[in-house]
């Protein structure tokens, strides 16, 4: 790596010394910044961070997650999101609040196995993750396929200001929404569009970390055109 | 098993739906395999060994060869155990602890399968009538579980047996001791392979992967040995087969299972 | 000149300064480390330390089954150290032995000060490690897989750890032990280390050694330890950060 502000690292790494501030996935350790986790770190202003290059998704509040309905009680519905605690989708959110325990029944609106688009409602370490689906573009997921990605590979999938997606949208008639967990929805008309969709964003998960991928992706999109 | 296992209902739709244009979700063909790869001879510290791939499923199989006290009523046999276990590392519902009933019908039917074929001629290793036998334990170690881990664990049980070399014994004072160096093959009459098959509606899949396997209906293990005849069945899964369903696997565990068994008899002649 | 420890045919050390199997006695034996070897894992490796083959796989931060062994304040560590029954010369009954499960605490106990778990209150990360063959110093190899497995899940960690035994044979410190020093030897050590910050998290010993051979059996131990993370290092290099290599 050129760039000397920007180092591989792995947990324990010393990444420099002085007076900085950490900020994520390192600690402070005397006045040495240590790294704690597999990646890249960047020395930017007066702060240090490492971009992790594995581990689950955080929850953030607002976030887009995409998720896959494991099981439910009679008040609510509990989704893996990918992440290390599991989400819950309170019946209100989709039944209002007029909602009845007794009365309505949760899997006439969402069962197991199916998977929706959410947004984290609200998310601290105490509890669990809270999700709604109230949202005109939030809700079950009627068609396409899930395809999994490590949420660390989610800014490049969406490109800056969106144009890796867009690109790979164009080039392949698709429609594809990115969850920040890492799991992404592709869906699309034409059987090769739907493989070529998949190859791109497999790529971008699998060169990430490599220069003018957005170049690459776009040639491979482009190369055996039907 | 658990949540993590529990497959997408856009993918189990997809599923069916490619089957309903004679496709598989993988592109195979109904009655192929996945990729099977069997290494031998990976344990060397064992006297036999295998190590088989098959797509994404990975097992380890061990053979220990060790003098043991022969079963009550079978002293001028030699003794054969075959266990499994689906080690915690191989799935996010793999729990650690004594098995459950999956594990424990794993290992009885990859047992079963290897034992009622008569591969191993027991009669072959007794080194004292009634007092000392030769024990083969052939032990499975699932390591990557992506569905069908019977034929995973038979093939690898299998290879690691034709593998393997049985030491010599000597009896001095009444008790068994090894001669270094003079290691013969295992008295092996026939190579038994088992085929698993699943039932999704009306169609029936050879080797089912791990999302194939969420999905299905029911499931078949049937072992064949060298001369083509059954030696082991075993149905499982909520529900059940026709007749004309469970002639249809028959043919089918013969004719695969024959490609299987040179697969294996390669495996023998130094891995791969 | 025949030294060792115990009758044997085996010569421990000879004149050279060279052991039983043509090692110095500063010289660990083979490593090979390999990280993210498992499918479905959420992180992995596998080490050949020796004849050692180990393989590690990690899950989580995950949900706590059952619910009242999760901690409010904090994530939990669980670790399984099992040996498979074709791992040893004699076959081991698959259960778990006594040794198993102490060695299971031992190597747990020397990841908890390494894992951030604080940061996952009422999560676990489980460790599983299976032995697949044995030779001696198994739970150092088991420590160093289980180590780079969770970093390649990507659980954070203050520190990798790394560990290496040393011990006395022939009256002589020797660093890592091999199978038949261990049982014709006067004292085993291992050794698990941080290597960032200097930390030793596990630590045993079986035999007897003077105070001034301590000292020295955990010099030379730590030393075989910052070799050990140099392959750590290098398998987790080889796995995320070489050009067309897939994480």
């Amino acid at each position: 790596m050129e760039n000397t502000k920007r180092k591989y690292v792995i947990p324990g790494d010393v990444i420099t010394t002085g007076p900085f501030r950490p900020e994520h996935n390192v600690i402070l350790d005397g006045n040495r910044i240590i790294a704690t986790a597999v990646g890249i770190s960047e020395i930017y202003d007066d702060a240090v961070k490492v971009i992790p290059l594995a581990g689950k998704y955080i929850p953030k509040i607002n976030d887009l997650v995409i998720g896959k309905v494991i099981s439910h009680s009679s008040l609510s519905w509990e989704l893996d999101i990918n992440s290390c605690y599991v989400g819950f989708l309170p019946a209100q959110d989709v039944f209002g609040r007029d909602f009845s325990a007794h009365a309505d029944e949760l899997t006439s609106k969402l069962k197991n196995g199916d998977l929706v688009v959410a947004r984290i409602a609200n998310s601290d370490r105490s509890r669990d993750p809270l999700l709604t689906i109230s949202d005109r573009e939030l809700g079950k997921i009627e068609s396409g396929e899930l395809v999994k990605i490590s949420p660390s590979k989610v800014p490049r999938l969406i490109g800056k200001r969106g144009t890796m997606i867009q690109t790979i949208e164009m080039a392949t008639g698709a429609v594809i929404t990115i969850g920040q967990n890492g799991w992404v929805v592709v869906s699309c008309e034409n059987r090769d569009g739907l493989l070529k969709a998949k190859k791109a964003i497999q790529m971008v998960e699998a060169e990430a970390h490599i220069a003018n991928l957005t170049d690459r992706v776009k040639s491979m999109l482009e190369s055996k055109g039907e | 098993m658990g949540h993590a296992s529990l497959i997408d209902e856009l993918k189990s739709t997809k599923i069916r739906d490619l089957l309903e244009q004679g496709q598989r979700i993988d592109g195979r063909s109904f009655d192929q395999l996945r990729s099977l790869s069997i290494e031998t001879g990976v344990i060397p510290k064992a006297e036999g060994s295998a190590r088989v791939r098959l797509g994404n499923t990975e097992v380890v199989a061990g053979v220990k060869v060790q003098p043991d006290k022969p079963f009550p009523d079978m002293g001028d046999k030699g003794i054969f155990i075959c266990t499994a276990e689906i080690l915690p590392l191989a799935h996010p519902s793999a729990e650690p602890g004594p098995p459950g009933e999956d594990v424990i019908e794993l290992a009885r039917v990859v047992d079963r399968g290897i034992r009622e074929s008569g591969m191993i001629d027991l009669s072959q290793l007794v080194l004292v009538k009634d007092r000392s036998v030769i024990g083969i334990f052939a032990d499975n170690s699932v390591i990557d579980h992506d569905g069908n881990l019977f034929d995973a664990c038979s093939y690898a049980s299998t290879a690691a047996v034709l593998s393997t070399k049985i030491p010599k014994w000597e009896i001095k004072d009444d008790i068994p001791v090894k001669v270094e160096g003079q290691e013969s093959d295992a008295p092996i009459t026939t190579i038994p392979v088992s085929v698993t098959m699943g039932r999704i509606g009306d169609y029936i899949l050879v080797d089912p992967n791990g999302e194939e396997w969420e999905c299905l209906d029911a499931r078949i293990t049937i072992t064949t040995n060298s001369d083509g005849n059954i030696c082991a069945l075993q149905k499982g899964g909520h529900d059940g087969f026709t007749f004309e369903q469970l002639t249809k696997c028959a043919e089918i565990s013969i004719s695969v299972g024959a490609k299987i068994r040179e697969t294996l008899k390669q495996s023998k002649q130094g891995g791969q | 000149m025949i030294l060792g420890g115990k009758e044997s045919d085996v010569v421990l050390l000879d004149e050279n300064g060279i052991r039983c199997d043509g090692r110095k006695i500063d010289e660990p034996r083979r490593i090979m480390i390999k990280a993210g070897v498992l499918k479905n894992a959420d992180g992995s490796a596998y080490i050949e330390f020796g004849e050692n083959k180990i393989l590690a796989g990690v899950f989580g931060p995950r949900d706590v089954h059952p619910k009242h062994m999760a901690n409010t304040d904090s994530g939990i560590l669980r670790c399984r150290y099992h040996m498979s029954p074709f791992s040893v010369s004699e076959r081991k009954n698959p259960a778990p032995s006594r040794r198993e499960i102490e060695i299971s605490k031992v190597i747990k106990e020397a990841l908890e000060p390494a894992v951030m778990l604080e940061q996952f209150p009422r999560t676990a990360v489980d460790i599983f490690i299976e032995v697949l063959q044995a030779d001696g110093g198994s739970r150092c190899a088991a420590l160093d897989a289980a180590s780079v497995a969770l970093a390649d899940a990507g659980i954070p960690m203050r520190d990798m750890v790394s560990a290496c035994a040393a011990g006395k044979v022939a009256d002589t410190i020797v660093l890592d032990v091999n199978n038949e020093e261990d049982q014709a030897g006067q004292a085993d050590m291992p050794v698990g280390y941080m290597p960032n910050m200097e930390k030793i998290t596990l630590i045993q010993l079986d035999g007897i050694l003077t105070p001034a051979e301590y000292k020295k059996c955990i010099e030379t131990a730590i030393g075989g330890c910052k070799q050990v993370y140099e392959l750590q290092k290098k398998a987790l290099h080889d796995k995320f950060f070489s050009n067309g290599g897939n994480s």
